[in-house]
């Protein structure tokens, strides 16, 4: 035999020395998009942090290693929790996915426009992971290149700041680069308007109102987003990418082997009475329910109060937003097809009042919902006298359970009063989740938060 | 001047021995005796009659001038002339110069177990064999000499009739066609087959008919296997009151201010209520379900065997047929196979001989349980005893709408998975079919100069059909709808060997020289499909149904090989052997691809010495030495080479394939490489009436094939890589005496051997390996043993509040919760305060045989033990402390209940929300694996030949089997034995890991997470020979 005969190339897996032509960028795009699916997973970072650990939601049985799963709604997060390393995890590996793309596509011989839009779109992605992390945890390692193993030794945290000056760099370039939300042919690719909306909250964040208010302004402008009529018509499975979506997963239900949604599925109950297993994540607490001013038409869109057992109700709350009631069912999953949106465009008017203090915005929103205005007789003004405590309450009822709450009350520095209000142990340092045990023990040159 | 000399060939009892090796010493003629041990042979009236059998010593017996020479031989099973398969050859026990153990059929021959390397538990010094799991089928872990890998494989290479097949699954061979087993322990015996033989080398030779009158035997075995050791649980009534504790505890935590014991229901969340029936009638449920009880059962089995063999001076042959029929002990399960075997051997010509082994085995079984977790056995001993077998109804569980026991699904933390609703509701059925053929032919250049080719191939088919009734008789947690599953895969493996072998003889001087090329590939294919949407129940093929999803994937490897070895004696009393084999493979990095793996050693009968002379009461004392270097290729078969997987996004309504980078790719990779030292003492005394072997050896494993971990921040949580060392040690002795001779025969065999493992360098920095899976974390670090089990230690249970408030606790502890020992001494319980709680690696393992034979009775016994491991009961994690309303271990109540009956100290106080750390892996997971076990017992009576001679059959045995008799043993669960994590094994497209996906699967041997049981099993068998 010739030594060619042990040179087998895999039967079942292309190699990874692609990355040359217009079409496997097309392919390494779409798996970097594909770490939306982690990311914003029910059960993913952004869900835990922004519902668990605010007043919003609660587990009582959920599947998996509980207690792991516990420490979010208590605030009692171990180094060694497990689901935090996956999250870490699952980031890096996300923007690995965005810089493997971004470093490959510089020596490419691909046309300069399609180079630049595709850039601007993983710095879209990227900008959008770090802004998490660093809200998640602080200072994070800041990769902005494919690092080898031994490579990845040498990069530390670096200061917030630092990670803010990146994410702002990238979301610059990428609403520079990217067309309009009407120019976009593949539905769910990040336009201009995702970038600038994602950046005017990056603002907001950061303090800086003023930039805010004129990036939200451009969208606002753009002619690109209108609400939609009714709150009710946002959801559903088949309700996808309209003119109020900003940014929005894709998902495809139907087939097991497609990203089908779990939203369905994991956010129902932790009991069996719809023929699969509910996952019990973001069970509504009482107090989100009660948030809901009584004739508010989104509270029962938003959230269901209980479930029928086999002829016997059940009360305990859970979100109903991403219901797929027709959804095929394969190995006890609904393969559910309902998208999920980071960034709609009420959230877009909502930052715009909070950036330049107009409550004009925040009542387009309000009008959507058939509530009076702010400003109105008939506002609440008793409960939300303010501005801005209106627009805290807005924000937790129009976006409920859209992994908005937590990162809302940090950056409005309203956390610890309004939680410690709420009989919830939030300290300080309980605002940043600890560096996982096993990332310093590989590492010991990695430094832990505060408080842990 | 010849003769014809004729005579009879007796054992040492006087029965006839056929079949022995009648040789004319110098001159090439030969014969064999008959089956009444009678010989005819033409000789020079001063030769020398070299007689020989297998099991009994070589006499060498001048003729004399006689014509009738009657030859008694004297039995020795390990004998210095008997053949040992040595891998491409064979050779005398005499000129053996590394560490090999030879098991014949005879030591096996009545065992009862599917796989023959079952039967070898405790026999061989050195070669750990334990049985993880007791369903029918499964095959054991072996480990030869500890463990030299962290990431690759460790299972050792098996070579069925020269053919070496990865992950073999031996119970594809029918034990009873097996002539004998040979394990190859250490580096230099193994190095002959190079880069897969760092974990020893198993070669299983299938028999062959002698010349000779035709042999038909016939053989019947009955057996039953029952499950001898149960794990206590707790009956209904104990159960209920963990239950109300629970509940009323977690109420009470939640606002101890306002919240009691004594609020109802309707004050009450859903969460924290407690049925009714459980206040006001508790006793109406009775002890309730043992649902151990329900599940398994006394399982017959049946096992049936025909072989005819035989053949002329020229032709030799054995056909084989054996049926077995076994049920499991759990419900519903079970294994039949059925194998076929044809060897034939025929010598055309002096210079020209060609043969062909084949065997055929098809194998239907059901087995499950073997799973852990949430598989039916583990299931059914999480089940809730309150709940009847059958409803008032006929069905099977509490989600029967209809059912008075309805009213329970309102509790979310009630739990039933009868294990009728997976085993009698869901209809599974694998089939496997494999084939196993080679076809070789020798050919004489010369008289000393032998080619020999040959051609082998594995084809192993199998297909699961499984189809899952719809709502599985309201017995499961959910009602679901039906779901039928098909998978199938596909595995050919091929071969081609060509060897040249060189044979002389120069005076004083021997030679044996060999050398030889071979190629090997296998392909492995895999498809599963799945429907949904059956209309009903009655036809279960996916048709009936709609496909929801499907696929089919497929991987290679190939091998080009080239190896050599030479073997060299003076006298008969010098020995040198030296190998040498040279391996490509397609797994390996281009460049690293080709590798060296040799091998030296030496062996000096000192015995034979004339300085020895005078010792007479020495028979045999030989030195052996041995170094070699042996390589491990067990790791993924693209595990060099970046692979892009699957990652796809959709656009709207289609889908949008993608292409993520999955791993980092290695480029340089190459083999794992073992280095390993040995030096051995034979010695055989008193009239061979003691026989002593010792080993000891020191292996050190290079290069190591890590899937070592890397920052996240890179993308990756580990890249393949060789980095890091381990090191094995230790000492193994085998002593066989001859308690007593004449005709009451004892004899006793004794082994115990020794390892220790430590790890001596790992990634970079020496950064430790941690895995966790489902709690259980196992740390590997430098300076210990591979796996440490890894967590916090438990001093026992807080009585009371003082207690707490007094030593360092974790926020959340309240009374009845466990101490946890600051191991750091920081005043504080943080994850620093976890430490290393055990291992699974034993101190030493031993096994006994005594062997008693009076006329035609024969009784033995073994007993088998390990001592000084540790296993994981990771059952803890749902049986003992509150999981969801899970049932628990009977122990449980003697939990702490309040300061004045605060129970045993080792369970916690009851609680929904797990506090103080309750549910961390600590201490009281962790339990002495050691064990001593009554493994065998075998009484037998062969029927006097006087007897026989009325009858049509020429030998009649009955005999009596009994497996796994009793076992001495402090564990909770079923048997020490069990663990849930087998071996790593990266053979047919299976990725080596755990059912997470998140570490290598052998790291956690010894985790048992729930496991099938090891059964008490006992057979009655007559064999019969025409």
């Amino acid at each position: 035999c010739k030594e060619s005969f042990l040179n087998l190339n895999p039967v079942s897996n292309p190699t990874a020395d692609n990355f040359k032509t217009r079409d496997d960028f097309e392919l390494a795009v779409n798996a970097a998009y594909a770490s939306l699916y982690l990311v914003y997973h029910p059960e993913g970072s952004v869900s835990y942090a922004n519902e668990q650990m605010s007043d919003n939601a609660i587990v009582f049985n959920i599947s998996g290693i509980q207690s792991d799963k516990w420490q979010f709604k208590d605030y009692s997060l171990a180094t060694s929790n497990t689901m935090i390393y996956q999250f870490w995890q699952e980031y890096y590996k996300a923007i690995f996915n965005a810089n493997i793309v971004l470093d490959k596509i510089e020596g490419a011989s691909v046309d300069a426009g399609y180079k630049d839009g595709v850039k601007a779109q993983m710095m879209f992605l990227r900008g959008l992971y770090y802004f998490d992390m660093v809200q998640l945890w602080g200072d994070v390692p800041l990769v902005t290149t494919p690092l080898t193993g031994e490579e990845s030794y040498g990069v530390l945290r670096s200061p917030q700041s630092a990670v803010y000056d990146q994410i702002k760099k990238d979301l610059i370039y990428a609403a520079d680069k990217l067309p309009l939300a009407s120019a976009i042919t593949m539905p769910g690719r990040a336009s201009k308007g995702a970038a600038q909306a994602l950046l005017g909250k990056v603002y907001l964040t950061l303090g800086d109102k003023t930039s805010a208010a004129t990036v939200l302004k451009e969208v606002y402008n753009s002619n690109q987003y209108s609400l939609l009529a009714g709150y009710a018509d946002l959801w559903g499975p088949t309700v996808k990418n309209t003119k109020e979506s900003v940014f929005e997963i894709q998902y495809l239900g139907g087939n097991a082997s497609a990203p089908f949604s779990r939203y369905y599925q994991t956010f129902y109950p932790n009991n069996n009475f719809l023929g699969f297993y509910g996952g019990g994540m973001n069970q509504v607490t009482d107090d989100l329910y009660n948030e809901f001013e009584a004739n508010d038409p989104r509270r029962d869109v938003s959230i269901a109060l209980g479930y029928n057992n086999s002829g016997t109700f059940i009360s305990q709350k859970y979100p109903i937003k991403w219901t797929d009631t027709k959804a095929t069912q394969v190995g006890g999953n609904p393969l559910a097809n309902n998208n999920f949106m980071v960034l709609r465009y009420a959230d877009v008017l909502l930052m715009l009042s909070e950036a330049n203090g107009d409550a004009t915005y925040l009542n387009l929103v309000r009008t959507r919902a058939k509530l009076p205005k702010f400003g109105d007789a008939a506002y609440p003004t008793a409960k939300y006298a303010t501005l801005d405590l209106a627009i805290e309450h807005e924000r937790r009822t129009e976006l409920a359970i859209e992994f908005h709450r937590w990162f809302d009350l940090k950056r409005t520095n309203r956390a610890i009063p309004v939680l410690t209000a709420k009989g919830k142990a939030i300290t300080q340092t309980k605002l940043l989740w600890p560096i996982p045990q096993i990332v310093r023990t590989q590492n010991a040159a990695i430094t832990q938060n505060a408080g842990y | 001047q010849t003769n014809t000399i004729t005579g009879k060939i007796t054992d040492e009892t006087g029965k006839p021995l056929p079949g022995a090796s009648i040789l004319v010493k110098s001159a090439k003629t030969g014969t064999i005796s008959n089956q009444d041990g009678v010989y005819s042979i033409s000789a020079e009236k001063n030769a020398v009659l070299v007689i020989s059998s297998i099991s009994f010593d070589t006499q060498e017996v001048p003729v004399n001038n006689r014509s009738v020479i009657d030859v008694s031989m004297q039995a020795s099973n390990k004998t210095l002339n008997e053949v040992v398969v040595v891998g491409y050859g064979t050779q005398s026990k005499r000129a053996i110069t590394g560490a090999v153990a030879s098991v014949g059929f005879n030591e096996f021959k009545d065992r009862s177990f599917s796989n023959v390397t079952q039967s070898l538990a405790g026999k061989i010094a050195g070669v750990n064999i334990s049985q993880s799991q007791g369903a029918p089928g499964v095959s054991p872990i072996i480990r030869i000499r500890g463990v030299s890998s962290i990431t690759a494989g460790t299972n050792p290479l098996f070579v069925v009739d020269g053919v070496p097949l990865e992950n073999f699954n031996l119970n594809l061979i029918n034990p009873q066609d097996i002539e004998s087993v040979d394990v190859l322990k250490d580096a230099s015996s193994a190095a002959i087959y190079g880069s897969r033989g760092a974990s020893g080398v198993i070669l299983v030779t299938t028999k062959l008919g002698k010349p000779g009158k035709t042999t038909i035997s016939a053989g019947y075995e009955y057996g039953t296997q029952t499950v001898a050791r149960k794990v206590p649980l707790m009956n209904a009534q104990q159960w209920i009151g963990y239950y109300i504790d629970a509940h009323n505890n977690a109420w009470v935590d939640l606002n101890p201010a306002v919240n009691k014991a004594s609020d109802p229901n309707s004050a009450r969340p859903s969460t924290y209520r407690i049925p009714e029936d459980f206040i006001t009638n508790p006793q109406q449920f009775g002890n309730g379900t043992d649902w151990q009880d329900v599940m398994f059962r006394v399982a017959p089995s049946h096992n049936a065997q025909l072989s005819v063999s035989g053949g002329t001076e020229k032709t030799q042959f054995l056909f084989s047929l054996a049926y077995l029929d076994q049920q499991a002990v759990l419900d519903e399960n079970y294994y039949k196979r059925l194998a076929l075997r044809s060897n034939i051997k025929h010598k055309v010509s002096d210079k020209f001989s060609l043969g062909l082994n084949l065997g055929a085995t098809t194998i239907f079984d059901r087995t499950e349980g073997t799973q852990g977790k949430s598989d039916v056995i583990s299931l059914a001993q999480q089940s809730d005893p309150i709940f009847p077998v059958y409803n008032e109804n006929g069905n099977l569980g509490y989600r029967d709408p209809n059912s008075v026991w309805n009213k329970y699904v309102a509790y979310n933390d009630l739990n039933l998975w009868h294990p009728y609703s997976l085993t009698r509701f869901y209809h599974k059925q694998n089939k496997s079919f494999n084939t196993l053929a080679t076809a070789f032919a020798d050919y004489y250049v010369t008289d000393d100069l032998k080619f020999r080719t040959s051609i082998s191939g594995n084809l192993f088919n199998t297909r699961l059909n499984s189809y899952r009734v719809k709502n599985q008789g309201y017995g499961y947690s959910g009602l679901l709808p039906a779901e039928g599953n098909v998978q199938s895969s596909y595995m050919l493996n091929w071969l081609s060997e060509n060897t040249l072998t060189y044979d002389k003889q120069f005076g004083d001087h021997s030679l044996n020289v060999l050398a030889g090329y071979s190629v090997q590939k296998q392909r492995d294919e895999f498809a599963t499909v799945t429907s949904g949407s059956f209309p009903n129940d009655l036809v279960e093929t996916l048709n009936a149904g709609v496909v929801t999803s499907g696929s089919s994937t497929a991987t290679e490897w190939s091998m080009i090989s080239y190896l050599a070895r030479a073997q060299y004696n003076y006298q008969n009393k010098y020995f040198l052997t030296s190998t040498i084999r040279r391996d490509g493979s397609s797994r390996f990095g281009t460049d690293t691809r080709w590798g060296y793996f040799p091998s030296v050693s030496a062996g000096w009968l000192i015995s034979d010495e004339s300085f020895m002379k005078n010792a007479t009461f020495i028979n045999n004392l030989k030195l052996r030495a041995s170094y070699g270097m042996a390589g491990n290729n067990q790791i993924p078969n693209y595990g060099a080479i970046s692979l892009l997987g699957s990652s796809n996004y959709v656009s709207g309504a289609t889908l949008a394939s993608g292409l993520a980078i999955g791993n980092i790719a290695n480029t340089n990779l190459k083999w794992e490489r073992t280095t390993q030292l040995n030096i051995g003492l034979d010695l055989r005394m008193l009239s061979d009436r003691i026989g002593l072997s010792a080993e000891y050896y020191h292996s050190v494993t290079n290069d190591m094939l890590l899937n070592v971990p890397v920052p996240d921040i890179s993308g990756f949580s580990t890249q393949l890589t060789n980095i890091g060392k381990m090191q094995n040690r230790g000492v193994e002795l085998n002593l066989n005496t001859k308690n007593t001779t004449g005709k009451f025969l004892w004899t006793t065999d004794f082994n115990i051997s020794f390892n220790r493992n430590k790890v001596l360098q790992l990634g970079p920095g020496n950064a430790p390996i941690t895995y966790t899976d489902y709690v259980v974390a196992v740390k590997t670090e430098v300076g210990q043993p591979v796996s440490n089990f890894f967590g916090y230690v438990v001093d026992g249970v807080f009585k009371n509040q003082v207690a707490v408030d007094a030593a360092p606790h974790y926020s959340t502890t309240k009374p009845g919760d466990p101490i946890i020992r600051d191991v750091n001494g920081d005043g504080k319980i943080t994850v620093d305060d976890r430490t290393t709680l055990g291992n699974n690696q034993p101190d030493f393992i031993a096994g006994i045989t005594n062997n008693f034979s009076y006329k035609g009775f024969d009784f033995s016994f073994m007993l088998q033990g390990s001592y000084g491991g540790e296993i994981v009961n990771q059952n803890f994690r749902y049986l003992g402390f509150w999981n969801n309303g899970r049932n628990m271990y009977a122990s449980v109540d003697n939990r702490w209940r309040s300061e004045a009956d605060p129970g045993d100290g080792k369970h916690f106080r009851a609680t929904l929300g797990l506090t103080g750390l309750q549910d961390q892996f600590h201490s009281l997971w962790v339990e002495d694996a050691s064990f001593t076990r009554l493994k065998n017992i075998r009484v037998s009576y062969t029927l006097p030949t006087s007897l026989m001679s009325k009858t049509p059959f020429r030998v009649a045995r009955v005999y009596v089997n009994a497996e796994n008799v009793y076992l001495w043993s402090s564990y909770t669960n079923y048997d020490p034995e069990n663990t849930t994590y087998g071996a790593s094994n990266y053979s047919s497209g299976s990725n080596g890991l755990n059912a997470s996906g998140n570490a290598p699967n052998g790291a956690f041997i010894g985790v048992d997470y729930g496991s099938y049981p090891l059964p008490r099993s006992v057979t009655v068998g007559l064999k019969l020979d025409f």
